[in-house]
C-alpha cells in the first residue's frame, strides 16, 4: 500500500536554536492507528504539527502531509488539541459547524452534517449549549465531532486525553477506536502513556529526546475490536513490556508477537 | 442564606440614597446653613424644576457631545487595535503619540484647542475624544492578542480567510476586553466633556451642563450649580449601567465576567 | 513713686493698649497685585489705615482664587468687586453682604482690536469673526453687549488670558482690561491696539466696589467708614503723591509687576479718569449715586441678567459711607485743584 504520509529525513531547529527533531524518517500507512510516544521534549507534538502544515521542517521533507509544496486539501486532514479548544462564545453547535463555514458551505446542509457528527459522539442532545456548560469529556468530543465534521482521511491527535480523569479516558479510548473503524481513518495519535498507545495503535513508534529521533517502532498485532478483554490478555502485558524496554532505552530487540 | 432575592440589590442601594438625602436636609435645616454656602436636597429639587427649561436643553447638549465623542472614540481605538495586531512597526511607532495623549491634562490642552479647532463643537468632540480613547485602544490590543494559539492553528489548518479569522476569531475573542474598555471610555467621555465645556464656556448656540454650572457659580447661584451637577452625577450613573447592561447582554451567555454565580 | 508718676505710668499704659486694639480686618482683591489695587497697597504702607485704628491685611485674588465665598462666612471682611452684577446677584440669592464704596467711578474692562481693521466705533467691534471672551465676562457684560448693541453669542470665542491668537489673527478682537493687555500688546507686537472702555460706550457701573457683611455695617460701622476713607486717601496719595513705597509692596506681592507697567497703568487710568472723574471729583473718591445704579441695574434687566422688581436696590449698596470728601483735602495739598 502506498503510503499516506512520508517523512524523510527530517529535522528541525527551532529560533532559539533547539534542535526539536534530527533526521527523523517516518512512513504512515492508509488505515493505520500509529501512536508517537515519548517523553517530554522528544518532538513529537512538532511532529503531528508539521504534518498538519502548522510548522515547517529545517531540513528534508514531509510527503502527503498538508505543508508547504503539497496538495493543500486541508479538509483532508483533522486535527485534535490536548486542550478541546473551543469557541467559548459559541454553542456546540456552531464549533463542530466551523471547519464547514471557513469551506463556505451552505448553512442548511452543514446543519445537517453537524447533527450527524454529534450523533456519532453521542452528544446530539447539546448541540445548543454552551462549552462551559460542558464536562471535560464531552468538550473532548466535540471536539473529535469537529475534527471529524470534514470525513477526513487523516487524524492528527495531539495527546488528547491527558487531562481527562481515568474513566473518561478509557470510555473515549473505545469510542475512537470505533470512529476509526466506521470511517476508515488513519490517525496518528500523539501520547506519553505506554498503556494507551498499546491499547489503541496497530503500530507504536517509539521516540527520545534532544535530539528527536525514532528508537522503535513496534507493531501490535492484536485484532480489533479490542476491548476490556485485551487489557487484560498476557499479549497486552507483554506488548506494554516490549514497548516500556523501547521507551527506556533497553538495547533488546524489537519481537514481533 | 447564598440567593439573595433580586429586589435587594435595588431596595439596599436606594435606601441609603435616601437615609444620606434625609441626613442632609436635617443638617442644613438644625444649623442653619444658609442657601448659597450649602442647598437643602428640597431646594435643589425645586431648583431643578424650576430651572428646567435651562437645564433640559443643556443637558441634552452634554449627552450629545458625549456619545457622539464615545462613539468616534469606539471607531478609533479600534481600527487603530486592529492596526497595531497587523503591524508591530505601526504599533511601536504610534504607542508613544498615544499615551502622550493619555497622559497630557485635557485642562491644560483644551483652552488652545477650542481656539484652533474650526468651531467649537468639534473642540470639545475632540477633547472628549482624547481622553476616551486610549482605554479602548489598549484594551482592545490586549484583547487581539489574546487569542487561543491552538484555536489560531485551528484556523489555519482549515485555511481561514483574513477576513474570515478577524470575523470569526479575532473579534469575539477580543469582544471581553473591548467591552472592559467601554466601560471605562464611557465614564471618560462624559469627563472629558465636561471639562472641555468648563474651559470653552458656550459653544455659540448650545451651552452643556459644565457651563451651567460655571455660569451659576458666577451668578452666585448655588442651588442651581448643584441641581446641574446633579444631573452631571445622574448623566454619569446612567451610562456607568448602560454599558455594564451592554457587556452583561454580550457575555452573559459564556464569559467568566458575567456568568451568574449560582453557576 | 508720687502718686502723679503712677497715674502717668497707668495712663500711658491704658493708652497703650488702647491704641495697640486695632481693629484686624482682611481685604480680598480680586486679582493678583496691580496698579488698580494701588490705593490700597498706598493706604496701607503709609499706615492712613492704622490712623484710624484698622489692621488692614491685603489677600490677593487670582485667576484660581476665588475670595468671594469667603466674604458672607466671615473669613475674610472687605471683597473688592469688579462690577455691580454680583452685588446685584448677592441680594438675589439673599447673601447678607452690601456695596458701600465704589473707589473706580469707572470699570477699566474694554474691547481691543487691531488698527486698520475698519474698527474705529465701539458698534464696528460686530463685524469682528470672533472676539474673544472669557466665561466670566460672558455670562456678565456680554449679556449687555447683546442687549444694547446687538453682538451675538456665536461670534465669541473663549478667552484664556493668552494674547497669542489675537496677535495672530488681524481681524479678530479681544477682551482686556485698560492697563493690562494693550500693555502687553504694545510690547510683544509693537502696535498700538485699538481700545474701548467698555465704560464710555454705556457699562455704567461702578467699579472697584467694597463689599462688606451687613452686620460689619450695623454693629462697627466706625471700621467701615475707616477702611472706605483711607482707602480713598490712598487713591489720592496714590495717584497724585509719592507711590514708591505702594508700588514696591505691589512688586513684591505680585513679581509680574515692574515699574513701566505701574506707570503705564497709572498713566491710562488717568487719562481715562477711572478713579476720579466724574462725582468723585467733587465729593472724594469712592463715591456712589442712587440714579447711577439704577441705571445699570435697568441694563442688566434688559440684558435679560435679572427680572424687572427682582432687585431690591436698598440691599445692594448704601450711601451712608461716602461723599463726605475724603481725599479731597489731601488732594488740594497735592495738585492745587
Amino acid at each position: 500500500m502506498e503510503s499516506l504520509i512520508e517523512l524523510r529525513r527530517v529535522g528541525k531547529t527551532f529560533a532559539n536554536g533547539t534542535q526539536a527533531l534530527a533526521g527523523m524518517s517516518l512512513s504512515i500507512e492508509q488505515g493505520e492507528f500509529v501512536s508517537l510516544l515519548g517523553p517530554s521534549g522528544c518532538g513529537k507534538s512538532t511532529v503531528l504539527r508539521m504534518i498538519a502544515g502548522l510548522a515547517e521542517p529545517s531540513s528534508g521533507e514531509i510527503v502527503g502531509g498538508a505543508g508547504k509544496g503539497a496538495r493543500r486539501d486541508a479538509h483532508d486532514i483533522g486535527f485534535v488539541f490536548q486542550e478541546p479548544t473551543l469557541m467559548p462564545w459559541a454553542p456546540v453547535l456552531d464549533n463542530v459547524m466551523l471547519p464547514l463555514k471557513l469551506k463556505r458551505e451552505p448553512p442548511g446542509a452543514a446543519r445537517e452534517q453537524v447533527g450527524q457528527a454529534l450523533a456519532m459522539v453521542g452528544l446530539e442532545k447539546f448541540a445548543r449549549s454552551y462549552p462551559r456548560e460542558l464536562s471535560g469529556g464531552m468538550k473532548m468530543r466535540v471536539s473529535i465531532a469537529r475534527a471529524l465534521i470534514t470525513r477526513p482521511k487523516l487524524l492528527l491527535m495531539d495527546e488528547p486525553f491527558a487531562a481527562l480523569d481515568e474513566m473518561t479516558r478509557l470510555k473515549l479510548n473505545d469510542d475512537l477506536l470505533r470512529l476509526w473503524q466506521e470511517f476508515g481513518l488513519t490517525i496518528v495519535f500523539v501520547t506519553h502513556s505506554v498503556y494507551e498507545s498499546v491499547y489503541l495503535s496497530s503500530r507504536v513508534v517509539v521516540m527520545a529526546a534532544r535530539p528527536g529521533r525514532v528508537v522503535a517502532d513496534e507493531k501490535i498485532d492484536a485484532p480489533y475490536p479490542r476491548d476490556e478483554e485485551f487489557r487484560l490478555s498476557p499479549a497486552y502485558a507483554a506488548a506494554c513490556r516490549r514497548v516500556s524496554q523501547a521507551l527506556h532505552g533497553a538495547a533488546a530487540p524489537a519481537e514481533a508477537m | 442564606m447564598r440567593a439573595q432575592p433580586k429586589w435587594v440589590n435595588v431596595v439596599v442601594p436606594l435606601a441609603i440614597a435616601l437615609a444620606v438625602l434625609i441626613g442632609w436636609e436635617a443638617w442644613v435645616r438644625i444649623a442653619e446653613i444658609p442657601a448659597y454656602v450649602i442647598p437643602a436636597p428640597s431646594l435643589v429639587w425645586s431648583t431643578l424644576i424650576s430651572d428646567w427649561p435651562t437645564l433640559w436643553p443643556s443637558l441634552l447638549v452634554t449627552l450629545k457631545i458625549t456619545f457622539l465623542s464615545l462613539l468616534l472614540a469606539v471607531a478609533g481605538g479600534v481600527a487603530l487595535a486592529f492596526l497595531f495586531s497587523l503591524s508591530p512597526w505601526v504599533e511601536l511607532s504610534l504607542v508613544p503619540f498615544a499615551v502622550v495623549l493619555q497622559v497630557t491634562p485635557i485642562i491644560a490642552i483644551a483652552p488652545l484647542i477650542l481656539i484652533y479647532a474650526p468651531n467649537t463643537l468639534t473642540a470639545l468632540l475632540i477633547c472628549a475624544w482624547i481622553v476616551a480613547f486610549f482605554p479602548i485602544l489598549s484594551n482592545t490590543t490586549v484583547g487581539l492578542r489574546s487569542v487561543d494559539r491552538n484555536l489560531d492553528d485551528l484556523f489555519s489548518l482549515y485555511g481561514a480567510s483574513r477576513w474570515q479569522r478577524l470575523r470569526f476569531l479575532l473579534a469575539p475573542s477580543a469582544l471581553p476586553y473591548f467591552l472592559a474598555g467601554l466601560k471605562i471610555a464611557g465614564g471618560l467621555s462624559l469627563i472629558g466633556t465636561v471639562v472641555a465645556e468648563y474651559a470653552a464656556g458656550t459653544s455659540g448656540k448650545e451651552s452643556g451642563l459644565a457651563y451651567r454650572i460655571l455660569e451659576a457659580s458666577f451668578r452666585l447661584n448655588t442651588p442651581r450649580m448643584f441641581a446641574a451637577l446633579v444631573l452631571v452625577a445622574l448623566t454619569g450613573i446612567l451610562i456607568y449601567f448602560l454599558f455594564n447592561g451592554i457587556s452583561r447582554l454580550l457575555l452573559r451567555k459564556w464569559h467568566e465576567s458575567e456568568l451568574d454565580a449560582s453557576r | 513713686m508720687s502718686a502723679f508718676r503712677i497715674a502717668v505710668a497707668a495712663a500711658t499704659l491704658f493708652a497703650t493698649v488702647g491704641a495697640q486694639a486695632a481693629d484686624k480686618v482682611v481685604f480680598a482683591t480680586n486679582w493678583k497685585a496691580q496698579a488698580e489695587h494701588g490705593g490700597y497697597y498706598q493706604a496701607l504702607a503709609d499706615g492712613t489705615y492704622k490712623a484710624c485704628g484698622l489692621d488692614v491685611e491685603i489677600q490677593m485674588g487670582g485667576p484660581s482664587a476665588n475670595n468671594r465665598p469667603l466674604l458672607p462666612v466671615g473669613k475674610i471682611d472687605f471683597l473688592m468687586g469688579g462690577n455691580m452684577l454680583q452685588a446685584f446677584d448677592s441680594v438675589k440669592q439673599k447673601i447678607p453682604t452690601t456695596v458701600v464704596a465704589a473707589h473706580f467711578q469707572k470699570d477699566p474692562q474694554g474691547i481691543i482690536a487691531h488698527p486698520n481693521q475698519g474698527i474705529e466705533k465701539f458698534e464696528d467691534l460686530k463685524k469682528a469673526p470672533a472676539i474673544l471672551i472669557s466665561a466670566y465676562s460672558l455670562a456678565g457684560f456680554y449679556q449687555w453687549m447683546k442687549s444694547q448693541y446687538g453682538f451675538k453669542e456665536e461670534q465669541t470665542k473663549p478667552y484664556n488670558f493668552s494674547i497669542a491668537p489675537f496677535l495672530v489673527n488681524k481681524t479678530w478682537a479681544m477682551q482686556g482690561l485698560l492697563s493690562s493687555e494693550p500693555y502687553s500688546i504694545e510690547k510683544e507686537a509693537k502696535f498700538k491696539p485699538k481700545f474701548f472702555l467698555l465704560a464710555d460706550n454705556g457699562w455704567s457701573t461702578y467699579s472697584n466696589t467694597v463689599e462688606t457683611r451687613t452686620e460689619l455695617v450695623e454693629k462697627k460701622p466706625k471700621v467701615v467708614q475707616c477702611f472706605v476713607d483711607a482707602s480713598a486717601i490712598g487713591w489720592t496719595n496714590y495717584l497724585y503723591g509719592n507711590n514708591k513705597a505702594a508700588n514696591e509692596m505691589i512688586k513684591k506681592a505680585n513679581p509680574e509687576m515692574s515699574d513701566d507697567i505701574l506707570a503705564y497703568s497709572i498713566a491710562k487710568m488717568k487719562e481715562y479718569g477711572i478713579v476720579d472723574s466724574g462725582d468723585a471729583t467733587a465729593r472724594g473718591i469712592g463715591v456712589m449715586t442712587d440714579a447711577r445704579m439704577q441705571d445699570f441695574l435697568d441694563k442688566m434687566v434688559k440684558a435679560g441678567l435679572f427680572k424687572p422688581g427682582e432687585i431690591d436696590l436698598k440691599k445692594a449698596y448704601t450711601l451712608k459711607f461716602v461723599g463726605g470728601g475724603a481725599g479731597l483735602a489731601e488732594k488740594k495739598k497735592l495738585t492745587g485743584k
